[in-house]
């Protein structure tokens, strides 16, 4: 790993599941869009216009490109100029041991720089989520970051445990959908209470490393930390519900933002590892 | 062998008076076509100009000089653009009462 100067930023588990850096492409990251039959209209509302993930070289209109963590591109994942708005990046595999699992990831971000103000609060928050299943559940682990409310800071961290509501779509009985990602149901992580570098001026923008571990095994948190902070997650609850039909040993992993004002909200994914111990 | 990526910048998205897609950053790509896809029966009688824009930065914006016509009952229009730079996004107007469904792809490659 010390031979690898870009893995040595990492300390994953034995087994590396895979390692995208973004400059050979979105290495299987794509959008998020909601189910449906027979029209796109069948989509539940908040589904409809999840945002695309991009690949940037981030660039200010002050200071030209900055590149990413390591090399010149990163993946993006940009909202719509509107306060609620989503963008979804998701990859999606199958795990084929329920052991311990851990998901790491360098990440930055920013509200699109279209004013010369801080707007250090204009993006209301940044997550991500797993979305596995065994023989018997459907476990969604979720955890975000709330950066900001009404252009009020927040700064602390969240998950969410209650399951929202199924809902029929289309006529078939063949499928359902929920839509998990909405505002309502957070919960503060206890003692997660931290402030990020956000950094002096909208065009300025710092990496932060994010760690997440979990076992498919209990379906459980074992592990989340977030640049120097380690936070107990031993008591929290992942959102889960009964196996469905069609996502047996499904392992998905997804991370997203939302904006909090009338400016695209922007988050950027350096690098992203995840690792296992299989035996 | 070269990157490509296909990506989904509007869809299902119903288009009225003066529209822009969504800004997308391009500046790993050399090639790219935008294809345009009506969703719904047309909605509008006159073939629609849609202008290809650019941009240093994602904020200011400026026509890349390449224009390709919206046509009523004309499922798909493209139109391939090179040399674009950072960012690529396109702009048009409809009549005023006059609507279109669209999904719009931008398929680029290396």
């Amino acid at each position: 790993m010390s031979a690898h100067p870009d893995l040595s930023r990492f300390d994953p588990l034995p087994n590396i599941l895979f390692y995208d850096d973004f400059d050979r492409g979105l290495q299987g990251w794509t959008g998020l869009i909601g189910n449906y039959e027979d029209s796109l209209d069948s989509i539940l509302p908040p589904y409809r216009d999840l945002r695309p993930p991009m690949l940037p070289n981030s660039s200010a209109w002050d200071t030209g490109s900055s590149g990413s963590l390591s090399g010149t591109y990163a993946m993006k994942l940009a909202t719509r100029p509107q306060p609620g708005s989503l963008a979804v990046g998701i990859k999606r595999l199958t795990y084929r041991h329920q052991g311990p699992i851990q998901l790491e990831a360098y990440f930055t971000f920013k509200p699109e720089a279209s004013e010369l103000r801080l707007s250090e609060t204009d993006v209301h928050s940044i997550g991500v989520l797993f979305d596995l299943q065994d023989d018997q559940r459907r476990v969604m682990p979720h955890l975000h970051y709330l950066n900001a409310v009404d252009g009020v800071q927040q700064g602390r961290w969240q998950f969410k445990s209650r399951q929202p509501q199924f809902r029929d779509i289309g006529g078939t009985g063949k499928t359902v959908s929920h839509f998990h990602l909405g505002e309502e149901g957070w919960e503060d992580l206890p003692g997660g209470g931290q402030l990020l570098c956000y950094n002096e001026i909208a065009t300025k923008q710092n990496w932060h490393y994010l760690k997440v571990g979990l076992d498919l095994k209990s379906m459980t948190f074992t592990t989340f930390q977030c640049n120097d902070h380690l936070f107990d997650v031993s008591a929290v609850e992942p959102m889960t519900m009964p196996a469905m039909a069609n996502l047996w040993c499904m392992l998905n992993v997804a991370f997203w933002v939302r904006a909090g004002s009338q400016k695209r909200s922007f988050l950027c994914l350096d690098s992203a590892l995840l690792s296992a111990v299989i035996p | 062998m070269r990157q490509s990526h296909t990506a989904v910048v509007e869809r299902n998205v119903e288009w009225t008076g003066h529209f822009f897609t969504e800004p997308y950053e391009t500046s790993w790509a050399t090639e790219a076509i935008f294809f345009v896809r009506q969703l719904d029966a047309d909605r509008f009688s006159t073939p629609i100009p849609l202008c290809v824009q650019i941009s240093p930065d994602g904020i200011h914006w400026c026509d890349e000089g390449t224009e390709f016509p919206l046509t009523p009952n004309a499922e798909l229009s493209w139109a391939r653009v090179g040399h674009f730079g950072g960012w690529l996004r396109l702009r048009g107007e409809l009549p005023t009462d006059q609507t279109i469904r669209v999904i719009v792809y931008l398929q680029l490659k290396e």
